[in-house]
């Protein structure tokens, strides 16, 4: 890999994988992280013959939406601060990686990034409320004809 | 004053039992599961908290905290396994405003080091195996197995369940068997500590429930024996023991409440005990600082309800009885059905339930979170049911636990049970006639030690 790719999906790897690392007792001697099918598969030599293998499902439902999950337990703000315009509103066109919301938890503020370019067609998750693990928080249409105008000015 | 909302941090049956007890007495129940197990249906409320894996769900102390917070519960109930015997979650739970539903965190974590509460309970009067009481190096080792005679057995001081352990029968094989032990116990426990005791050719496993609130007040509960185990792991439970005498009970109950009491215990507890077949001595082997998964067992023959009692400690209130009050009746039995093939080396066998029917009829329990539908993840302990028995004696029982397997059928692709394996226990002679001892599963299963 010459070039990391900016990528929501490769970052929530790495962060997977360093998690999966730093829980374990000894480090490993071997990480490898494939990024097409997000895997990640970590070995032992000397001794520590244990093999760990994690794999995120692509977030890729039937209509080609893709659903922005919780990463964790906690509360949904679609805003910065109360009162504040909020990251994103239903319509709008969002780039990967661009913040689109907060799940708090334990008072620890994780942002919430859009996991591909496209546009946001609905927000499932009401604003300050209670999200479970793996919730759906925000939809996008990605591909869209806006999103590449976002993305790519002047294409036209 | 008894809580509003308890969160129980667990899943499968113990949740479920928990949950039972807590609608009877009026308390909301927040449900919490991984994403490997579907939302429970017998909750008030449920949370989703984390993936399959039990460090990032089960185990994850900050999405439980932050599931007891949002869904405004007032104490969690950790249940068996996972964090019930977690020193720090205990401690986080308190800092958060929870009450965690067992004892106080230090007392956790003293009867948490096996070395350390071996010479607690040693100081309290209560007898332990003679051997070492805190980690010996090679040469100290050497030297007090001689002292101790061999047989001796070396563990990991941070071990449990079998794992990171080996009986040396000789001075001959010492060296190689300790260092066996030690890199065993770096790999599996992370410490590489070992102590070293007197090994008990045949042992009765025997413990003493007990039970304190925070007013000084200490009861037990009675017996369980526990010596139908196989390589160490509890198949079939039952109180009274059918192996000692009842003065002896009384004895090993005694000694446990002055354990009990000289570490300030709070809540449930179960004191374990062996009892050495050839001398009728008893020694101290640990302390569960928790419900246990034979508790019904207890149940069946106090007719108290230990998660109700346990509740209403947690929540401060005294105890209801004294030991005079406790009248135990009868003989009950359990048996763990797991998804497991005695064919395979009881590997286990998960799978898709298409078919459970549990057992009925006159003095059957059974403690189960599975039905027709359920799918037995691979990721966690494989047991999907408790039957329990109670009987006017302890053959009545054994009939009524033969004819309740009997009665059970599960099944599904790749599902496999031991439940078969328990009938050919129940009708073994040995055990019929109560003389079993804790490595009579090994030889039934030829010779597996």
């Amino acid at each position: 890999m010459t070039e990391l790719p900016n990528d929501s999906d490769f970052d929530t790897l790495c962060e997977a994988a360093t998690r999966l690392v730093s829980l374990l007792p000894h480090p490993p001697a071997t990480l490898k992280i494939s990024h097409g099918l997000a895997s990640a598969e970590l070995t032992w030599s000397d001794g520590f013959p244990a093999v760990v293998t994690t794999t995120v499902d692509p977030p890729l439902p039937d209509d080609g939406h893709i659903q922005v999950r919780a990463p964790l337990v906690g509360t949904f703000y679609r805003a910065p601060e109360p009162g504040a315009a909020p990251y994103v509103s239903v319509g709008d066109t969002v780039e990967v990686g661009q913040q689109i919301g907060i799940v708090e938890s334990m008072k620890l503020m994780n942002p919430i990034v859009a996991e591909a370019p496209g546009r946001v067609v609905e927000i499932p998750a009401a604003d300050a409320a209670p999200v479970e693990y793996d919730q759906p928080l925000v939809v996008i249409a990605p591909g869209d004809s806006s999103a590449c105008d976002t993305l790519f000015p002047g294409s036209r | 004053m008894m809580f509003g909302t308890v969160l129980i941090a667990n899943r499968g049956e113990i949740a479920l039992r928990v949950a039972r007890t807590c609608r009877e007495l009026g308390i909301r129940t927040v449900a919490v599961h991984s994403a490997a197990d579907a939302p429970p249906d017998w909750a008030d409320q449920t949370i989703r908290i984390g993936p399959a894996p039990a460090r990032r769900s089960y185990l994850n102390a900050a999405a439980l905290i932050e599931a007891a917070l949002q869904s405004g519960a007032d104490a969690v109930h950790p249940g068996y396994g996972f964090l019930s015997e977690d020193a720090e979650f205990a401690r986080i739970c308190e800092e958060y405003g929870l009450t965690f539903i067992g004892p106080s965190a230090d007392v956790i974590e003293a009867m948490g080091d096996k070395a350390a509460a071996r010479a607690t309970m040693s100081a309290a009067g209560v007898p332990v195996l003679p051997g070492s009481l805190h980690a010996v190096e090679e040469e100290e080792g050497r030297r007090l197995a001689d002292e101790v005679g061999y047989p001796v057995v070396i563990k990991a001081v941070a071990g449990g369940g079998g794992r990171g352990m080996a009986i040396v029968h000789s001075g001959a094989g010492f060296s190689d068997s300790y260092r066996r032990v030690r890199a065993e116990a770096q790999l599996l426990f992370g410490d590489d500590r070992v102590c070293l005791e007197r090994y008990l050719r045949a042992a009765h496993h025997v413990e003493i429930q007990v039970i304190c609130d925070a007013h000084g007040n200490a009861v037990h509960l009675g017996e369980r024996d526990c010596s139908t185990q196989r390589r160490r792991q509890k198949l079939l439970e039952e109180s009274p023991s059918p192996a000692i005498a009842p003065e002896l009970a009384e004895r090993m109950a005694q000694a446990a409440l002055a354990g009990a009491r000289a570490i300030g215990y709070r809540g449930l507890g179960t004191f374990e005990f062996l009892v050495d077949d050839d001398t009728g001595d008893y020694f101290f082997i640990e302390t569960n600082c928790r419900i246990q998964v034979e508790h019904p067992v207890t149940e069946l023959v106090t007719g108290l309800d230990l998660v109700s009692e346990q509740l209403a400690v947690a929540s401060g209130l005294p105890l209801p009885f004294r030991q005079e009050d406790v009248v135990r009746r009868g003989a009950a039995l359990e048996c763990r059905i797991n998804a497991e093939d005695p064919e395979r080396n009881f590997a286990p066998a998960p799978g898709l339930i298409e078919e459970f029917t549990p057992p009925g009829g006159p003095f059957v329990r059974v403690d189960t979170h599975v039905r027709a539908g359920t799918r037995i993840p691979p990721d966690y302990d494989p047991m999907i049911a408790k039957i329990v028995t109670w009987g006017a004696d302890r053959d009545q029982a054994i009939d009524r636990m033969d004819r309740a397997l009997s009665e059970l059928r599960v099944s599904g692709p790749g599902l496999r049970t031991n439940t078969a394996f328990l009938r050919e226990v129940l009708a073994t002679p040995v055990f019929r006639k109560g003389a079993h001892t804790t490595g009579f599963i090994d030889h039934l299963t030829k010779g597996e030690t």
